[in-house]
């Protein structure tokens, strides 16, 4: 690992979401969770984070929302976004949201940290 | 199923707010019509005698009381009632003797007729015959129609009986005519002259519109169906049509006698209109049937699919937790000094997301629960009858050819009527798109209902597709596995689980000479004979 990363782990499902902030915990990163899109927006503007990795489907605002809500007030920080759905088409709309990848559920976490540390080299 | 089957059928259909409403308004314009003509004494003013209008009349009265007789008789060989023979065998009375009377009629075809004798005598006694006789088959229509659910005609075909009636009639108006002919001499005398009409017509007429005021007093205490209303509409035009050309004076090419005539068309075409309007609304709805049932089969399995993606939603979120905390749990312990304290606390974790994942499972399973529970006595041979149905057009699109074999009359289960239905249309879809797969070659799905020796039942589905490769014979079964590009191999598994819940087995060998057969066998408990019913 050759820096320190801050990362934020968006995720309507409790479990997955402390189970993957402590898992990149525990691989060094500094990691913090929120149970909605709402929850992130609200606190962003005392953090800033070098990746976000995101639930797509989620009550209220959803992952692509969020992504495009954000890129309109000019953040430029990459996105993982993760889905446990089956749908065919969802490759297709997070490359035209911007995001760095589609992680499908159930995903190693080398994959994941493959995709954030492609995304934060670039 | 019966009483839908019935509401297409015209002898059976209730008439609607709108058509009681037309029926009236017709029959009030036609009666007002003939009162001013009538009243006003406009009914004897003599008009020119159009010749060539006597067989255009002929021929058109001819040819849409024939069309009508047709119509009537397809009527009939849907639902087989007397009544019905009856009342398309009065058409046909209608429609032939128009022939001796456009024969006999003087100046039409020879001065004097064609059928010799006192021309203008014969055609007034077969105008008689034709006006007389059609208020009697009325009559007998109105009398027979109720007795019909005892006397159905099932035991002749169709064809015969339509035939016979048809031949009778025929004879019954050539026997007539020849008798006409011999027997004119001395008969008495219903002309004065060429045009005038002596008093003995008089009498025929009120003879004929009392048979035709029976005929609409027997409908109107009777009435029922959309076809006695506008028989009723029919014999009062009838009825009119006789009165106006007969009273105050009866006499060829008159205003009265003309208007007659118009009365005449119009009542022979009154009912033809009436069921060409019907079967076209009848055929409309039809259309809107079949597409509502495949809609419906659609949406069935539309269902399917959307319950599967639910079902692999909900377990992927857990499971995608206890991969995630298995890996940590892992790392932790992979490091130069393991951290087992925290370790454990992932481990701990991923039972928790285990018991999870459990209780969604169950929940799905509850959830079906509620609905699957519903076991009923139900009859095989029907439930494997409303299958076919559903995929009725899809048959016929792919030109495949379905042998339906039943063995043993009554093949009664005990089990989930939803549940049975969708193994068979699953087992079905399948054969189809195997066949359709292979492209050449005969289609041909069989489905064949048998009595086993222990007393089970036995349903088979047969295709002539591609069949089942030996050595995916003992996965077919599995779930996930499948041999179709979009299929997701979750079909057959369902069905072996939903005929196991039903105590029974779900089998697939090979047919021969090529394709496969799936089998259901469901054991005795599950099932009864008429023997032991």
């Amino acid at each position: 690992m050759a820096r320190y990363l801050e990362i934020a782990v968006i995720d309507d499902d409790e479990s997955f979401r402390v189970a993957l902030v402590e898992s990149l915990s525990s691989l060094g990163y500094g990691s913090s969770g929120y149970a909605s899109a709402e929850d992130y927006v609200r606190v962003i503007g005392g953090n800033s984070f070098s990746c976000v990795v995101s639930d797509i489907h989620m009550p209220g605002m959803s992952g692509l929302d969020l992504m495009k809500h954000l890129a309109a007030q000019g953040s430029t920080t990459p996105f993982v976004l993760i889905t446990a759905r089956s749908d065919a088409n969802l490759e297709a709309k997070a490359e035209a949201a911007g995001a760095v990848c589609l992680l499908r559920k159930p995903f190693e976490i080398g994959d994941l940290i493959g995709c954030i540390e492609g995304a934060v080299k670039g | 199923m019966a009483s839908r089957e019935g509401d297409l059928v015209l002898s059976n259909l209730p008439p609607s707010r709108t058509q009681q409403k037309l029926a009236l308004s017709v029959a009030l314009v036609i009666v007002l019509a003939a009162f001013l003509i009538s009243a006003t004494g406009e009914q004897q003013v003599r008009l020119a005698a159009i010749d060539a209008l006597v067989p255009l009349y002929g021929m058109a009265m001819f040819a849409s009381d024939s069309i009508t007789a047709v119509l009537l008789f397809t009527q009939f060989s849907i639902v087989r009632s007397r009544a019905l023979l009856v009342i398309s065998s009065g058409y046909v009375w209608t429609a032939l003797v128009v022939i001796p009377w456009l024969l006999s009629f003087p100046g039409v075809f020879a001065p004097r007729g064609l059928l010799g004798g006192s021309s203008s005598e014969i055609t007034v006694w077969l105008y008689t015959l034709w006006h007389a006789g059609f208020p009697v088959f009325v009559i007998v229509y109105a009398l027979l129609k109720d007795a019909e659910p005892a006397m159905r005609l099932r035991r002749f075909s169709a064809g015969s009986a339509i035939l016979s009636c048809i031949i009778v009639t025929a004879a019954s108006i050539s026997a007539a005519t020849y008798l006409l002919i011999a027997l004119q001499p001395y008969l008495p005398s219903f002309m004065i002259d060429a045009v005038m009409f002596s008093g003995l017509w008089y009498y025929t007429a009120a003879i004929i519109a009392l048979l035709s005021a029976l005929a609409i007093i027997l409908l109107w205490v009777r009435r029922k169906s959309l076809l006695d209303l506008w028989l009723m509409v029919v014999m009062l035009v009838f009825l009119t049509e006789v009165l106006i050309s007969s009273f105050p004076v009866s006499a060829r090419f008159t205003l009265g006698w003309y208007a007659g005539r118009t009365c005449s068309l119009l009542s022979g075409s009154l009912i033809l209109f009436v069921l060409l309007y019907e079967i076209t609304i009848v055929y409309a709805r039809l259309i809107g049937a079949v597409r509502a049932q495949s809609r419906e089969r659609g949406a069935r399995l539309i269902t399917g699919d959307a319950v599967a993606a639910t079902i692999a939603h909900e377990i992927k979120q857990p499971l995608a937790a206890i991969i995630t905390r298995a890996e940590t749990g892992l790392r932790w312990l992979d490091r130069t000094t393991p951290e087992p304290d925290k370790a454990k606390e992932q481990f701990k974790e991923i039972v928790a997301d285990g018991r999870r994942a459990g209780a969604v499972m169950e929940g799905i399973r509850a959830n079906f629960k509620k609905d699957a529970q519903i076991r009923t006595w139900l009859d095989i041979n029907m439930l494997i009858e409303e299958t076919l149905t559903l995929v009725h057009s899809d048959l016929q699109q792919q030109r495949i050819l379905v042998r339906i074999e039943s063995r043993g009359e009554l093949l009664q289960i005990m089990g989930d009527r939803i549940q049975l239905q969708q193994v068979l249309l699953n087992l079905i879809t399948n054969a189809i798109e195997a066949m359709i797969a292979v492209g050449e070659g005969p289609r041909i799905l069989g489905v064949r209902s048998e009595l086993n020796e222990d007393g089970g039942v036995a349903v088979s589905v047969s295709d002539t597709g591609k069949g089942i490769e030996p050595q995916d014979i003992d996965q077919i079964f599995n779930p996930l596995f499948t041999t179709k590009p979009e299929g997701m191999g979750m079909g057959l598994s369902i069905c072996r689980s939903i005929v196991e819940s039903h105590d029974g087995n779900l089998l697939a060998f090979p047919n021969s000479p090529q394709g496969a057969v799936f089998q259901i066998v469901l054991r005795p408990s599950m099932t009864t004979s008429p023997a032991s019913a």
